[in-house]
């Protein structure tokens, strides 16, 4: 039981301790895109998440989608491997803590709210509101 | 102490209702279990977010009797919130061995990144006797991990098994990256709990 307790708390600790490390590794103010307002609202995004995924991308279109009920891994993954089948779709990336979908669109398609929405809601979340950024 | 587990767990998930015996759309999940009680291996399938369908096969310790239910989950209802989901799922499972055996109940839980509140109740019957299986379940994440990190949760679960008695309480870690989660729990009386699931 004293194992299993050691375990218990020790495990998570070393666990976050890693992960902190690793995204401070990777943090990337590049072109600070998520400080662009965005239909005069400013972008609530997880800022290292939403630099990585725009790291590289051009003449893209980026829908940033807020959703509700996506609490876990799983959710994410329904909805990324749903928009991964979309041809229209070169990118996605989700952010669990600010419950936001980075999908990233050719130019030259044209992003439908309501086709997106269906798509949240196959997988058991709702997706309430869209902002769109040209890069 | 049943009854009044359940009609707890049914007025509190009227009002948030979520859970994950159900996969993504297409999605395939294969869990095995073992604890005290049985061992099983189960495979389900999910047409849509709103039902499964599925096969198990179970090791039952205490009849000593090896059979395969299939498995039917509905979800009755969800609620999602900026920051939560609650479900509440109908289960049921018809036994190889006939109409004889078979089990039907309910399964919920609420969660945000956070906090985790889930439970499980059973209404099993097979050729031998007729039980109730059930357990509640609270969990903490101590850090909320991103997308495709290293999630852990420390919870604590209470369960009772009606052919065996009280209620046993003890601690349980969940340990959950990509599509694979583990979840383990032990308990002087019961000994392990574990369960270890992958999705695809």
């Amino acid at each position: 039981m004293k194992i299993f307790l050691a375990f218990v708390f020790l495990v998570p600790w070393l666990i976050n301790a890693q992960d902190t490390h690793d995204h401070h590794d990777h943090h990337s103010h590049e072109g600070h895109l998520h400080e662009q307002m965005v239909d005069g609202e400013k972008l609530e995004v997880d800022v290292e998440r939403f630099d990585k995924f725009v790291k590289g991308l051009k003449d893209k279109q980026i829908a940033v989608v807020s959703v509700k009920g996506m609490v876990c891994d799983f959710c994410a993954q329904g909805i990324e491997k749903t928009f991964k089948k979309d041809k229209t779709v070169a990118k996605i990336d989700v952010d669990l803590n600010k419950g936001k979908v980075f999908i990233a669109y050719q130019m030259n398609t044209k992003i439908d709210f309501e086709k997106i929405k269906k798509m949240i809601v196959s997988n058991g979340q709702n997706a309430t509101k869209l902002q769109v950024l040209k890069l | 102490m049943g009854i009044k587990v359940l009609v707890f767990a049914m007025l509190f998930f009227t009002l948030n209702s979520e859970a994950r015996p159900i996969s993504y759309s297409g999605g395939s999940t294969l869990m095995a279990f073992s604890g005290n009680m049985y061992n099983s291996l189960y495979y389900h399938f999910s047409p849509t977010y709103r039902y499964s369908v599925g096969v198990e096969s179970v090791e039952d310790k205490f009849f000593d009797q090896q059979y395969s239910y299939f498995r039917f989950t509905y979800l009755l209802s969800r609620q999602n919130t900026e920051n939560s989901q609650g479900n509440l799922y109908f289960q049921s499972g018809l036994s190889s061995d006939g109409l004889d055996g078979h089990f039907y109940g309910l399964h919920g839980d609420w969660e945000t990144r956070r906090w985790f509140i889930g439970f499980n109740y059973r209404d099993v019957k097979n050729s031998l006797k007729n039980y109730t299986d059930q357990f509640l379940q609270l969990g903490v994440a101590p850090y909320l991990g991103a997308y495709g990190d290293f999630h852990t949760w420390i919870m604590i679960k209470t369960k009772k098994n009606t052919l065996v008695g009280d209620w046993s309480t003890f601690p349980v870690l969940k340990f959950f990256k990509g599509n694979f989660l583990i979840e383990f729990g032990y308990n002087d009386q019961t000994e392990w709990d574990a369960h270890i699931m992958y999705r695809f």
